[in-house]
């Protein structure tokens, strides 16, 4: 029987006009992905409109090709030029920036492609053998879990990026956090530090905050210093790359474990996912001094852990029609669209059409990985334009990408705003990846803890007597702990005291 | 190098000019000069002002699909989600009011905005289409020990304030219906607001939530999956969906409650009401032969919906008295600031 829907899968991608679609629509999410401001959730709905009339086959292929492209591509700009294409690829830039700075770009976006396409080919081996058996998971997870889940998520984000001292990552994500708050809150409806103005009651949009934060200190930093620009690229050398892939073996299946994961949990998306698997590999790693400074396993890590969000995003699309992350989301609409029903009747109903979106899946991540390797080797050379005169353009993208998101003026603002903000962050060195997770799971976190609270007439306990919860609240608790240890120990170091109980 | 150098800035300028096009390709239309007799002449853009997906920008998709061959021109369906939708709807407001421009809306917190505070016009100034209306269902898990309305009845009065209600937020339609039930029954219960109707029957499913009074189309696949059992429905009579048995109505149980039947969302198409007369007319005739499409049909069988179709004199009854339920209710329940009253909205 499976193997019947394989085939039937499997012939479909076989004619030309399916090879066709596949490889633009890939190519077409990888640019977007590419391109800050232009998200994989715009990129998903944007082709939802222009598909529509075409036959559902054709469609979703498109869209899958595009959702997988655009989450790919966004490592380019964040290894190139430190923007993050998508805010999936923040985790990216950590290592993969300082590994372009070094010559060895081409190579990191190898690698970063290269993962990406595992990470992706991972998650459809879950996405098929979860989709019939789960659903539980993504029910264990209520408000109280939810709040955790996301201080989990800002307070490891503060301690990766901040190099060095965890405090300013922590600072850093509460600053995201507070200016997540603006805007009309979720529960009750009432508008916060709006001051009766309609834009700020919507809230600021995350895109033109995230082009603030990431490119307005890069253009700045430009003009600022003469930059030398680098003279020798290293072209890409495919034996070393693909000798670091096998060494990281161990990193992959991790990153991909834990990425389906996120991908499950409705609300965190491909975002969280590059950042936890980020997070894993370096508790993990015997060169953990290496990373932020351009270790390859970092690159690695992020990006097979932000891909195989994908399987994991759609896994609980096909059965609770719940989708797990904001591109999900819009393919679930799109998937309606066109007459399919994805829910808890999908698997009764249409059986087949797990087998076809997990084959086009694998698809989309071959050919992600054939474009993205084939675009890189002129992308790369990006490195080489002067940033006198490559910043000018960037510039010009940062304005228009934050205007495109919802055809605002006022989010263009935003992004002026923000990157007055990116430009303090950098400048005291405060990281700004922490800024702009608590900026990402802010309304999370607030609405959940408000939430659970109103469920449990204000009582905290069920922090501690829910099991997943538990385990969160321990890990925070821990971190904060080795946090103020690490204090104590500098302080006893220096007043010269006996170092006594404290290791 | 050089060479290089140029190939990369003008695949960056080629690039940059292809997303621009992609976000003001619909706008520049939309601010060309406005033709005469002709109508119309050049493409609409319906502002959906809800994410993708949801209740609205599904319906309104289905519909303008189907206008779109009466009236010969394309529809593009621009999601402008924020700020209870009002910031998508002020956007329709504010383009040119040459029925180019057209709202995609729910319409129960479409009459919210004035009380709100959010905008200036209420659903008087604009002329609406009706093609759907999906009414409140009281639903529980399987496995909950709730087996009808009356069991739940019955439990309100029991435990006042104690049986949770799960809803897509203060001022949604899930809120307005239980808080409708609530004034009928005279009862108290524990309102839990989630961020949309997904996540509210969610946490129904998860047994976060006793219950939710969402919207039937939210949980058609629910019920026929046999996930969640639906107690009773807002409707006047008992609710039809294919697969699943008909859910009786909740008027049987609570008496009180039937002059405020049926309750529910209604979705549709709305625009400023000065908008040019050869307009209105193309798009009344477009939206009557739209609703009587084989398309509307299966979507409205398949989600678990009624449709309607009501022209603008009929679409302005059923608003004014949504709004006065909804109005009122938000005003005593303090979250709308200003009183209903100002704006000459009739007490329910």
């Amino acid at each position: 029987m499976e193997l019947q829907y394989l085939l039937h899968a499997l012939n479909l991608l076989a004619s030309p006009e399916a090879v066709v679609t596949i490889v633009l629509s890939v190519f077409f999410g990888i640019v977007v992905g590419m391109l800050p401001g232009l998200t994989a959730t715009m990129a998903v709905a944007l082709l939802t409109g222009l598909t529509y009339k075409t036959s559902s086959d054709m469609a979703i292929l498109s869209l899958i090709g595009v959702y997988v492209g655009a989450i790919s591509g966004g490592c380019q700009s964040a290894i190139l030029l430190n923007i993050p294409g998508t805010p999936a690829s923040a985790a990216t830039a950590q290592d993969g920036y300082p590994m372009g700075q070094e010559g060895r770009g081409g190579l990191a976006i190898f690698l970063a492609t290269s993962a990406s396409a595992l990470g992706t080919l991972g998650s459809v081996i879950f996405l098929l053998f979860l989709t019939p058996l789960l659903t539980s998971f993504a029910l264990k997870f209520g408000s109280w879990e939810f709040f955790l889940l996301a201080v989990f998520g800002i307070m490891i984000c503060g301690q990766l990026a901040s190099g060095g001292d965890p405090l300013k990552g922590w600072i850093a994500g509460i600053l995201g956090l507070l200016a997540s708050l603006v805007g009309i809150d979720g529960l009750q409806g009432v508008p916060r530090f709006s001051f009766d103005n309609i834009d700020l009651m919507a809230g600021f949009s995350l895109i033109p905050i995230m082009i603030g934060l990431f490119g307005f200190p890069e253009i700045v930093a430009a003009f600022k210093k003469k930059t030398a620009v680098i003279g020798e690229l290293q072209s890409i050398n495919y034996r070393e790359g693909i000798r670091i892939m096998l060494q990281n073996w161990e990193t992959i299946i991790r990153s991909t474990f834990i990425g389906v994961m996120v991908g499950i949990i409705p609300g965190v998306g491909e975002d969280v996912g590059g950042w936890l698997s980020y997070w894993a590999a370096r508790m993990r790693s015997k060169a953990r001094a290496m990373f932020g400074k351009g270790n390859p396993e970092g690159v690695i890590a992020a990006e097979s852990g932000n891909n195989a969000c994908i399987g994991g995003a759609i896994i609980p699309i096909l059965s609770l029609a719940v989708p797990g992350s904001a591109p999900a989301a819009v393919l679930m609409a799109a998937f309606w669209l066109h007459g399919l029903r994805p829910g808890p009747l999908m698997m009764t109903e249409t059986p087949g059409f797990l087998y076809t979106v997990a084959t086009y899946l694998v698809a989309a991540s071959f050919i992600m990985w054939a474009l993205g390797l084939l675009i890189s080797r002129f992308t790369v050379k990006i490195l080489q334009v002067s940033p006198q005169l490559l910043m000018p353009v960037v510039f010009l993208f940062c304005v228009v990408g934050s205007y495109v998101i919802n055809d605002r003026i006022f989010d263009v603002w935003v992004m002026f705003a923000f990157g007055f903000v990116g430009l303090f962050l950098s400048h005291m060195k405060f990281p700004s990846a922490p800024f702009l997770l608590g900026v990402i799971l802010g309304p999370m976190a607030d609405t959940n803890l408000r939430r659970a609270l109103t469920l449990s007439d204000g009582s905290i306990l069920p922090f501690f007597t829910r099991p997943i919860c538990l385990f969160f609240a321990v890990i925070i608790l821990l971190m904060i702990a080795a946090q103020m240890g690490l204090f104590s120990r500098l302080r006893s170091k220096e007043m010269n005291q006996e170092a006594g109980g404290t290791k | 190098m050089n060479k290089n150098l140029r190939l990369v800035l003008s695949l960056l300028i080629i690039l940059s000019m292809a997303v621009a096009l992609a976000g003001c390709g619909v706008k520049q239309q939309a601010a060309e000069k406005k033709e005469e007799v002709k109508w119309p002449t050049k493409d609409i853009t319906v502002v959906v002002p809800w994410n993708p997906g949801g209740g609205t920008d599904l319906t309104v998709r289905a519909l303008t699909t189907e206008m779109s061959k009466t009236l010969g021109v394309n529809i593009a369906v621009v999601n402008t989600p924020g700020a209870n939708g009002s910031v998508g709807t002020k956007s329709v407001w504010n383009a040119k009011h040459d029925g180019y421009t057209i709202l995609g809306a729910g319409l129960m917190p479409f009459t919210s905005y004035q009380v709100m505070g959010y905008m200036d016009q209420g659903h008087k100034d604009w002329i609406t289409w009706t093609a759907t209306f999906s009414p409140n269902v009281l639903a529980v898990r399987a496995e909950s020990p709730y087996k009808d309305a009356k069991s739940l009845l019955a439990a309100f009065k029991a435990k006042p304030g104690a049986v949770t209600a799960g809803t897509a937020g203060v001022g949604s339609g899930g809120h307005m219906g239980i808080e409708i039930i609530r004034r009928a029954g005279k009862f108290e219960y524990k309102h839990v607001p989630y961020q949309g109707g997904n996540p509210a029957i969610i946490a129904t499913l998860g047994g976060e939530v006793d219950f939710t009074p969402q919207l039937s189309m939210e949980m058609t696949d629910m019920f026929r999956a046999g996930k969640l059992r639906a107690l009773a429905s807002l409707s006047d009579k008992p609710l039809e969906i294919d697969g699943v048995k008909p859910i009786p109505s909740l008027g049987d149980e609570l008496s009180d409650l039937k002059k405020t039947l049926p309750m529910g969302e209604f979705f549709g198409l709305t625009m400023p009401k000065d908008a040019p007369p050869e307009a209105i007319k193309k798009i009344d005739e477009a939206f009557k032969k739209a609703m009587q499409s084989e398309t509307m049909k299966k979507f409205a069988k398949d989600k678990g919906v009624v449709l309607v179709g009501y022209g603008p004199e009929e679409s302005m009854k059923k608003l004014d008295n949504l709004a006065s339920v909804v109005c009122w209710t938000l005003f005593d329940t303090g979250t709308a600031k200003i009183s209903p009253e100002k704006f000459k909205i009739a007490k329910p």
